[in-house]
């Protein structure tokens, strides 16, 4: 056991005393082992971008030098914390006016002094170089605007899942976010700053500006100050959202008394923006003015996008810069015009990080020697500000309330492996992991927040208990229930604040938040326990299947499977009765299981297929450890393996709850093969492999999986793919067809879930699937919903 | 030998109406149309003209008679020609005018009057108590169209191009026969952009609100200024540059890696948005000038480039006759599509909706059949109007502008054997563009206009009368000669 306590997690917090405004532990993170600045100043907002590593703990396992001479231990293996550096990307976005500041605290806190040069883009570069070289001792280094605009924005929605939404101001949700495409290119970028460029954007390296309007955001504040004698932007977009535009244009109606019918013009078209103004003799209000003057601009630029979306064929429009950034107001406008001139065939897409483009792009620029590119990113969700909900009424209240020093942030981490497509999936492009979207589900999302709330002090107590030896783990479990608290707080309000709230993306915040703290794997000794126990089952378990029929078997191993899977420290029903019943056991849990018809019941079909033909090779994504992987997942890939069929078992890389990690695993693997000829057969021939997800999520999303997965996959020809478990068979991938057979197995253990599918506790979902079309060898085809 | 009958018999019934000019051939006029816009009428209709033409015969040989000795029979007879006649003037005059229409009409068969334009309902009672006449509205996009394939077939010369700074401002184009397809941006108080692909089909492709409308709306509230004619005044005097922002002064220069020029504007009104100072009205009414002229410059090349069209003619109240917005247009169009596609005007813009309105009445007279002339006589010409001079000489002027066009008695076609019908000039030597030519030649021919007048009498050595008829085709040519020494086109 070396679970020592590793050095202090180095946050920022300890010399905070040097600056007073500066929040501590929360900003500027890891600024100790900072490189590559850089800086995108613009006309209000600073945009700061470094990379920086992070020591991270992580939960290792190992086994027992089994050769040594010692007496093995009672423990089936070793745990391990060791400290890890991993990469990450630093976003921070602040008013200009604490550029002053926040250059001085960075340079108190900036150790490596490698650093030469800072990387600069934005108007405002040249008015801030002076201050910057003299401030922090670094070279401003220009960069092209437009280019790192481009960058940024391809980095985004390559690495950001959820991170173009589409807006709907009167849906039941708000932010509709769009599935990642692996392909995002071409696109078009319209950015509405002070005029407008619009950007067709081939390729990483190929841009072209093919068009723009001088009538931009400038325009919307240059005239509407004049006309309202309002000099604040955000105020004239209030002004805008309580106006009432038909005062002051002429509408179609106002000229041909209804519709223009054979023109197809509806009466209630602007024939003339501000057409009234020019004759009636009479005041317009403010509001009026106003807001004609948004419908105007953005009913201009709408129709100048579609009109080179369509001569460019390009059908992925993104809308950026300060006139639409956070501005409900402006995305309503841009979207409904999108919508007037393309008839619904164009959507007006916005982007989550907008505001960060430039900045990120800056950055790459700098960082090229470090291939940024070659790598996968993920959104650090404990790390970064959600999208912003902000109402024209609220925005300047707000801003002025959150405190001494407003800012926002965004972490990426970079993740170890790369991450591509599962080549299996039927249609990537259209493939959404998730099966509720909780934006759009007020209900769902309601009972989800309420119920991981309501788990966290029992998070909190199993992340202390994970480390018994460490007086100050209650303090970091505190500060972790705290952090955890406050996304769960601000997720409820803001439900759209990192893309599509989903069960996944709850207990993914809930995983980085532990990371965060330094609760690398609250469940490893847990797992170690039950890995233990089950161990100890395993061979009678498989020899009482060898005893039955071989229809009776096929039987008993799916049940088994899907006992196995009660075992769920993720699920608060089963945790609860694991606590308290440590003895709670695997016959138990059989008897818990829901008798046949199931909820979701395809198991004659599958009975029926397995008489056919052996598949060539079978994907498992496996779920718990203990008696769920042991007793439950290896006797069914025995069956597999001696029918000839090969098994790839893909695991989690990093842990989640009480799922089995890849190095715990190959451990188990190992141990049941030593004990079991069928396995160590597989093991010696090739014909069972382990390999790693590249996911530490109890969920899975089959479009980022590990490279190498997806290799394997490939070069066995897989044509079964099976996914067990709540998480990644009900949460997530529900509704995701494959291109060859799939089998989904998951027993339900959330009551509300339950009732919500029509079933009850403990109902099973045993879900196999055949595309459409497929025709077996034993010549039957399987239509199957 | 009856005189020809101007309906300058009783002008004194109107006091207002200049005899002889205006209105002519009512009493035989039918098929009237009107179109009423937002402050102008147009008036159209259909009339017949008595002409006297010289025929000549061969004696007959086989005669009995003595053959004269003279070769052959010289007579001067009566022929009735149709003619179509086209009036604008301003609403004010509206009634006016219905009364003169009405104490002249002669011809009691017309029952209907075709009536189009934003205006039309407005004065559907007044116009239908006055002449006694049913009001029957026509679209007015259909007669809009209609109006402008009449023009552009029938009238060479009559779409130009507009240069302000070249030797000669209008550069007009030659007629070609084959005139579709060809987009037509209507810019009145808000933009029509219709793609017309045959006499009888055309699609709004597009519009904009940013119109005419807005420039005059936004205008006014901006400068406290309530006249369209002051406002484009205002803009020709301002200084855009004071009020917008330019890529030179974000990016200190041209922003070279994006092709953009300093000069070109960033953004309209952007230095409004963040300086704290009074902007001059002219500066303002400037930049909105150029602001609306981009936009919708830029909207119409798209428009041209998505449906593939390279005549893109431009009309409606914004452009009328006002050199400073076809300045604007032009430039934003050569801007745009890098001189890949030209800014096309015409010249009797004003009319289409009227003679649109006024065919649909008219078509079992099939007038599309016919080839028609611009009767130089009958019509006023193209105002050169510097936005300097426009509201004086409009005062002056007596606001009252005419179209009159000749049905032709036979069908003019090209020779089939040009090398290029459409790039085919008749005409040598172009007096719009050699001003050194046009000096001598409007000398030559006022010199030999006494030498004409002589010839006119004695060629009709019978007729007293002839001296008085005479004297008035010298009038009138003096002054057409006079005209186009200061308006050349």
């Amino acid at each position: 056991m070396a679970e020592c306590v590793g050095v202090d997690s180095n946050t920022s917090g300890h010399s905070m005393d040097k600056s007073i405004t500066l929040p501590p532990d929360e900003i500027f993170r890891n600024l100790e082992n900072a490189k590559r600045f850089a800086i995108d100043i613009g006309g209000s907002l600073t945009k700061l971008a470094y990379y920086s590593t992070v020591q991270h703990k992580v939960a290792k396992v190992r086994s027992f030098d089994t050769t040594a001479k010692e007496a093995p231990n009672d423990k089936l293996y070793e745990i391990s914390v060791q400290e890890e550096v991993t990469a990450r990307l630093h976003f921070i976005k602040f008013e200009n006016a604490y550029i002053e500041t926040c250059l001085d605290f960075i340079k108190d806190h900036l150790v490596n002094t490698e650093t030469k040069v800072i990387k600069a883009t934005g108007g405002g570069a040249h008015k801030f170089k002076e201050l910057i070289e003299k401030k922090l001792g670094l070279n401003v280094d220009k960069e092209d605007e437009m280019t790192c605009l481009i960058k940024g924005c391809n980095f985004v929605l390559k690495n950001i899942p959820h991170e173009a939404f589409v807006y709907a101001r009167h849906a039941d949700s708000e932010f509709r976010f769009q599935t990642a495409n692996p392909d995002i290119f071409p696109y078009l970028l319209v950015n509405i700053g002070s005029g407008v460029s619009i950007v067709k954007v081939e390729s990483e390296d190929q841009f072209e500006r093919i068009g723009g309007s001088s009538i931009g955001g400038g325009t919307f504040w240059g005239l509407g100050a004049l006309l309202t004698k309002t000099k604040r932007f955000d105020e004239l977009l209030q002004l805008a959202s309580k106006g009432q535009h038909t005062n002051v244009d002429m509408l179609v109606k106002d000229i041909y008394g209804g519709s223009y019918g054979c023109l197809g013009l509806t009466g209630d078209l602007i024939a003339s923006s501000f057409g009234k103004s020019a004759t009636a003799d009479k005041e317009f209000s403010k509001e009026d003015m106003a807001k004609s003057l948004l419908h105007m601009i953005s009913n201009d630029i709408g129709q100048l996008a579609c009109l080179y979306a369509k001569l460019h064929n390009l059908s992925r429009v993104y809308f950026g810069g300060f006139f639409i950034r956070g501005h409900p107001v402006t995305m309503h406008t841009i979207t409904y015009s999108i919508n007037f001139f393309t008839k619904g065939e164009v959507q007006a897409l916005f982007l989550r990080h907008e505001g960060y483009l430039g900045a990120i792009g800056a950055f790459l620029k700098g960082a090229e020697e470090d291939n940024p590119n070659q790598y996968s990113w993920g959104e650090n969700y404990a790390g970064s500000s959600g999208l912003m909900s902000v109402s024209p009424d609220m925005n300047p209240m707000q801003r002025a309330r959150s405190g001494t020093f407003p800012f926002d942030m965004l972490e990426m981490d970079r993740l170890e492996r790369q991450l591509v497509n599962l080549p299996l999936l039927q249609d990537p492009s259209s493939y959404i992991p998730d099966t509720v979207d909780l934006t759009e589900d007020a209900l769902a999302r309601d009972y989800w927040l309420y119920c991981f709330e309501d788990a966290l002090d029992g998070v909190v107590k199993r992340a202390v208990a994970s480390q018994p030896d460490i007086p100050e783990a209650v303090v970091r479990a505190e500060k972790f229930r705290q952090k955890y608290r406050h996304k769960l707080l601000t997720l409820r309000h803001q439900p759209f604040a990192y893309g599509s709230l989903t069960v996944r993306s709850l207990l993914d915040t809930r995983e980085h938040c532990l990371n965060e703290f330094n609760f690398p794997d609250p469940y490893s000794k847990i797992k170690q326990r039950e890995n233990d126990m089950a161990l100890k089952h395993y061979q009678r378990t498989v020899e009482s299947l060898d005893a039955l029929s071989w229809e009776d078997r096929q039987f008993a191993l799916v049940s088994g499977v899907l006992a196995g899977n009660v075992f769920d420290w993720g699920a608060k029903a089963v945790s609860d009765v694991l606590e308290s019943d440590p003895g709670f056991g695997f016959e138990q849990a059989k008897r818990q299981l829901e008798e046949r018809p199931w909820l979701v019941d395809t198991y004659d079909q599958w009975l029926q297929r397995l008489k056919g033909p052996a598949h060539k090779c079978a994907l498992f994504f496996v779920d718990n450890s203990g008696v769920d992987i042991i007793l439950g997942v290896m006797p069914f890939v025995r069956e597999l393996l001696s029918r000839g069929t090969e098994v790839v078992l893909a695991s989690n890389s990093g842990p989640a709850l009480n799922d089995v990690t890849n190095g715990e695993l190959q451990i188990l693997t190992e141990r049941i093969a030593a004990m079991d000829p069928v396995l160590q057969a597989g093991l010696q021939e090739d014909r069972l492999t382990l390999v790693q997800s590249g996911s530490s999520s109890p969920c899975l999303d089959l479009s980022r999986l590990d490279k190498v997965l997806a290799m394997v996959v490939r070069e066995r020809q897989t044509d079964l793919v099976i996914i067990e478990g709540m998480g990644r068979a009900i949460h997530t991938n529900y509704y995701a067809t494959l291109s060859c057979e799939s089998l989904k197995m998951a027993v339900i253990k959330n009551s509300w879930l339950a009732d919500r599918l029509g079933g009850k506790l403990f109902s099973v979902v045993f879900k196999y699937e055949v595309p459409l079309g497929k025709v077996h060898h034993n010549g039957a085809t399987l239509m199957l919903s | 030998m009856c005189l020809s009958k101007t309906v300058g018999h009783s002008m004194d019934k109107s006091i207002t109406l200049p005899p002889d000019e205006i209105f002519r051939n009512l009493e035989n006029a039918k098929r009237f149309a009107i179109d009423i816009g937002g402050s102008l009428t147009k008036l159209a209709y259909y009339s017949t003209v008595q002409h006297k033409v010289a025929k000549v015969r061969s004696f007959d040989t086989t005669a009995k008679e003595a053959p004269n000795d003279k070769l052959y029979e010289i007579s001067v007879q009566e022929e009735v020609t149709a003619r179509l006649h086209f009036i604008k003037f301003e609403n004010a005059y509206i009634e006016t005018c219905l009364d003169f229409i009405k104490d002249h009409l002669v011809n009691t068969e017309t029952k209907v009057i075709k009536a189009t334009g934003g205006g039309a309902h407005k004065f559907k009672e007044l116009i239908e108590k006055k002449l006694g006449l049913n009001v029957d509205k026509e679209d007015e996009m259909t007669c809009l169209i209609k109006g402008c394939n009449f023009v552009l077939k029938n009238i060479p010369h009559e779409a130009f191009v507009y240069a302000r700074h070249a030797d000669s401002e209008f550069r007009f184009q030659t007629a070609n026969p084959d005139i579709f397809p060809y987009l037509l941006v209507n810019i009145g108080s808000g933009v029509s952009i219709v793609k017309v692909e045959s006499e009888d089909q055309f699609e709004r492709i597009g519009g904009s609100s940013i119109g005419g409308g807005t420039f005059w709306g936004l205008g006014a509230l901006l400068t406290k200024t309530k006249r369209f004619d002051e406002l484009l005044q205002l803009a020709s005097k301002g200084q855009h540059t004071n009020v917008d922002m330019l890529v030179k002064d974000i990016y200190g220069g041209s922003y070279g890696c994006l092709g953009l020029t300093g000069d070109l504007i960033a953004s309209s009104f952007g230095k409004s948005a963040t300086a704290d100072k009074e902007f001059s009205k002219e500066d303002m009414a400037k930049s909105l000038l150029h602001m609306i002229s981009n936009d919708i410059g830029q909207l119409a090349c798209l428009y041209a480039k998505l449906h593939n069209l390279s005549r893109v003619y431009f009309g409606g109240f914004f452009i009328r006759g006002h050199p400073v917005t076809m300045h604007t247009i032009t430039y934003s169009i050569n801007f745009f599509t890098k001189g890949e596609v030209q800014a096309l005007f015409l010249r009797h813009e004003g009319y289409l909706g009227a003679i649109g309105a006024f065919l649909k009445g008219a078509e079992e007279d099939n007038p599309n059949q016919y080839s028609w002339g611009e009767n130089y006589a009958g019509s006023s010409g193209l105002m050169s109007v510097s936005p300097d001079m426009n509201p004086m000489q409009r005062a002056r002027s007596g606001t009252f502008d005419m179209l009159e066009m000749d049905r032709l008695e036979r069908q003019l076609v090209n020779l089939p054997l040009l090398q290029d019908p459409s790039s085919y000039i008749p005409d040598t030597v172009d007096l719009t563009e050699d001003a050194l030519a046009r000096d001598y030649w409007l000398y030559c021919f006022e010199d030999a206009l006494d030498g004409v007048v002589k010839r006119a009498v004695a060629s009709q050595p019978d007729i007293p009368e002839a001296v008085v008829r005479a004297e008035k085709f010298r009038q009138k040519y003096r002054h057409k000669l006079l005209t186009l020494r200061h308006q050349p086109l």
